[in-house]
C-alpha cells in the first residue's frame, strides 16, 4: 500500500469563459516515510493537486488515495490522517502561539493535560518557546511557517502535505525549515511536498514529480532526473544574443537563454575542444565556456523547454528577516 | 497519532472560546455599538423625558405611566441587540484569513464551525443588552413587571439579537466579504424608526402607523414596552416573541443554508 496515490486526477473549474483545466492527467504515488515533492510553476496545477488529496476539493475525475483510503469516499477518515499546511492557510493572529496550539490540540481531542503537553512538545519542536505568548501577528513570515507546520503536527499525523512552505521566506528561515522536514522524514512522515524553488526539491526530495501545465512531464528520484540529461551539461556565454542564436543552429540539441547556450552531451571535457572550433569557423566569439553535472534545472528546461522562473531567486522580505532574528 | 476529534459540543465549545478570546483582544471594536445605545439612552430620556414623564401625567401625552425611561429604555436595547450582527463579520474574517480553511482540513464538524460565531453574537447581545438594562435601572427605569421583567426583555432582545446574527452571516457568506456582513446594520436604521420608536403606535401619523404595522421591531418594542409600563400583558409580550423568535428562526436558517452552501466542495 501506498502512503498517497493519485490516479489520473483531474480537476476542471467552470468559469464564465468555458472550462479551465487546472489539472488534466496527474498520476503519482508515494511511499511511507518519503518526501516526495511537486515541482512545477506558478499555474502548474500543484496546489489544485494537493487540495484534491487534501479532501478540500472535490476531484472531477481519476483517483486520490492516502493510506488506501479514498479522498471523496473517506474524507472525514482521510483528514484524520494527513496534516496540512497550505500557502493560504490562516493563522489566528490575536491569539498567541501557544494558545493556537492548544486550541488546536483540544480540538483533535486531547484532553486539557494532554493539550498543553503537546502544546510544549511542538513549541520545543518548531522553536517558538521564547515567542510562545506573543500574538501571533507579532510573528515574522518565518515564525509563522514554522508555527503553521506545527499546528499541521498536532495530531501526529502520518502523512503531511506542505504547499510551498518556504516561499518568500528569507535563506536563513528556509534552511531552519528545510531541517525541521528532514527531520519529520526521520520520524517516519511521509511528506509530499510542492515547490517551485529547484533547489529545494534537489535537497529534500527522495523522489521527484515535475508537473508542467496540469500534467507530468517528468518523474524519478533527483539523481534519476539527472542521469536522463546525459553525462555533462557545457554552458557557453556569447557576446550578444545573435550570436547565442546562430550557435543553437550549428550545435544539436542545444538551447539558449539569452546570451547562453547550454547543451548536454556525454563527455564534456572532450567535446569542448571540438565545439569551440566549430563555433568560431563561423566567427562566434565566445566569452566564457563552462563544464558541470546537469542539475535540476537543466532537467526542467529539457522536459518543460523553459527555465523555472525564479528557481534560484532567493526572495528575501528584509523586514520580516529584521523582525525575525532582532 | 492521536485521530479522535472532539465531540461536536466540545468543539462548539472551544471555537466559541477561540472567538470570545478574539473579542476580548480587541475590547475597542465592541464599545461603540454598546456606546451609542447608553448615549441615546441618556439624550432620549433627558431631551424627551421632561415632555412625555411624570410633567405629563393626565394628559394624552402620560404614555408611560409618569416614567418616560420604561418606554424608551426598550429603544436602547433593541438598538444594543443589533449587536448580534457581528457574527457575520467574525465568520467572514475567518473565511478572509484562511483559518475557515484550516478547520475544513480538520475532522471537525461545518456545523460548529458556523455556529460558533453565532454563539458569540448571542453572548454579544446579552452583555451588552445587560449593561444597557443596569444603566437603565440605574437612572430610574422601573418595570412594572418587577425584576424578573428585565430577564423577559432580555430573552426577547437576545431572539432579536440572533435574527441580525442569521442574517449577518447569511449576508457575509453569500457576499464573502465583511462589508456584506455589515450590511446587518443598514437593515437595522430603517426598520428602528419606521417604529413607534418616540411614541405610541396610535400617534404616529397615516402613513408612518402603516409602515410600522407591517414592521416586526414595532411588535419587539411593544412587547417590551408592556412589560416594562403595563405588566404581564400577554397578548403584547407573545407578539414580541413571536416576532423575534420568527425573525431569528428565519434568519439562522437562511444563514444555516447559506453556509452549508457555501463550505461545500467546490
Amino acid at each position: 500500500m501506498f502512503a498517497v496515490e493519485a490516479k489520473n486526477l483531474k480537476k476542471t473549474f467552470k468559469s464564465k469563459d468555458g472550462d479551465v483545466e487546472a489539472v488534466k492527467d496527474v498520476s503519482f504515488h508515494v511511499n511511507e516515510g518519503e518526501i516526495f515533492s511537486i515541482l512545477g510553476p506558478n499555474g502548474a496545477g500543484k496546489s489544485t493537486t494537493i487540495l484534491m488529496l487534501t479532501t478540500l476539493l472535490r476531484v472531477t475525475s481519476g483517483k486520490g488515495s492516502i493510506l488506501g483510503l479514498d479522498v471523496e469516499k473517506e474524507d472525514k477518515r482521510v483528514r484524520e490522517k494527513i496534516g496540512i499546511a497550505l500557502q493560504d492557510t490562516g493563522l489566528d493572529n490575536l491569539l498567541t502561539g501557544r494558545e493556537l496550539f492548544f486550541t488546536t490540540a483540544r480540538l483533535w481531542g486531547f484532553t486539557k493535560q494532554d493539550a498543553e503537553t503537546r502544546t510544549s512538545e511542538l513549541l520545543e519542536l518548531v522553536g517558538l518557546n521564547e515567542a510562545a505568548d506573543r500574538r501571533v501577528k507579532t510573528y515574522s513570515g518565518g515564525m509563522k511557517r514554522r508555527l503553521d507546520l506545527g499546528l499541521s503536527l498536532v495530531h501526529k499525523p502520518e502523512v503531511l502535505f506542505l504547499d510551498e512552505p518556504t516561499t518568500g521566506l528569507d535563506p536563513g528561515s528556509r534552511r531552519v525549515l528545510w531541517d525541521e522536514i528532514k527531520r519529520l522524514r526521520e520520524d517516519g512522515v511521509t511528506i509530499i511536498l510542492t515547490t517551485q524553488y529547484l533547489e529545494e526539491a534537489d535537497e529534500l526530495a527522495d523522489r521527484i514529480s515535475i508537473i508542467d501545465n496540469g500534467l507530468v512531464v517528468a518523474e524519478g528520484t533527483p539523481d534519476e532526473l539527472k542521469a536522463q540529461i546525459g553525462g555533462d551539461v557545457i554552458t557557453f556565454i556569447f557576446n550578444n544574443y545573435e550570436d547565442s542564436k546562430t550557435a543553437k543552429d550549428l550545435i544539436l540539441n542545444s538551447e539558449i537563454e539569452g546570451n547562453e547556450l547550454r547543451v548536454a552531451v556525454e563527455n564534456g571535457a572532450e567535446k569542448i575542444p571540438d565545439l569551440l572550433r566549430k563555433l568560431s569557423e563561423k566567427n562566434l566569439e565566445v566569452t566564457s565556456v563552462s563544464a558541470s553535472k546537469p542539475s535540476l534545472d537543466d532537467v526542467f528546461l529539457q522536459v518543460t523547454g523553459y527555465r523555472l522562473e525564479g528557481a534560484s531567486d532567493q526572495e528575501v522580505d528584509s523586514e520580516e528577516e529584521l523582525s525575525e532574528y532582532e | 497519532m492521536n485521530n479522535q476529534s472532539a465531540p461536536f459540543f466540545l468543539q462548539l465549545g472551544i471555537l466559541t472560546k477561540r472567538l470570545l478570546l478574539r473579542l476580548a483582544r480587541r475590547p475597542l471594536a465592541e464599545l461603540p455599538n454598546v456606546f451609542i445605545s447608553a448615549f441615546f439612552l441618556l439624550i432620549y430620556d433627558g431631551a424627551l423625558g421632561g415632555v412625555f414623564g411624570g410633567s405629563a401625567a393626565g394628559t394624552p401625552f402620560d404614555f408611560a405611566n409618569g416614567n418616560f425611561l420604561n418606554f424608551i429604555l426598550p429603544v436602547s436595547i433593541v438598538s444594543a441587540s443589533v449587536s448580534g450582527g457581528a457574527s457575520g463579520i467574525y465568520l467572514v474574517e475567518d473565511i478572509e484569513s484562511g483559518v475557515f480553511k484550516r478547520y475544513q482540513g480538520m475532522p471537525i464538524s461545518k456545523w460548529a464551525i458556523i455556529l460558533a460565531p453565532i454563539a458569540v453574537g448571542a453572548i454579544r447581545v446579552l452583555l451588552q443588552a445587560t449593561l444597557i438594562m443596569t444603566l437603565g435601572n440605574f437612572i430610574g427605569a422601573d418595570p412594572a413587571t418587577g425584576n424578573s421583567g428585565y430577564f423577559a426583555v432580555l430573552a426577547m432582545a437576545f431572539f432579536w439579537g440572533m435574527g441580525f446574527a442569521g442574517y449577518s452571516v447569511a449576508a457575509g457568506v453569500r457576499s464573502g466579504s465583511s462589508q456584506g456582513a455589515q450590511a446587518a446594520t443598514f437593515l437595522f436604521f430603517p426598520a428602528l424608526f419606521l417604529a413607534p420608536t418616540f411614541t405610541p403606535r396610535y400617534a404616529l401619523k397615516g402613513w408612518l402607523e402603516s409602515a410600522a404595522a407591517y414592521n416586526p421591531t414595532t411588535y419587539v418594542l411593544e412587547g417590551m414596552r408592556a412589560i416594562m409600563i403595563e405588566g404581564w400583558v400577554l397578548d403584547d409580550i407573545l407578539k414580541g416573541f413571536l416576532v423575534a423568535g420568527g425573525f431569528a428562526f428565519i434568519t439562522l436558517t437562511f444563514a444555516v443554508f447559506s453556509a452549508r452552501t457555501a463550505t461545500e466542495k467546490s
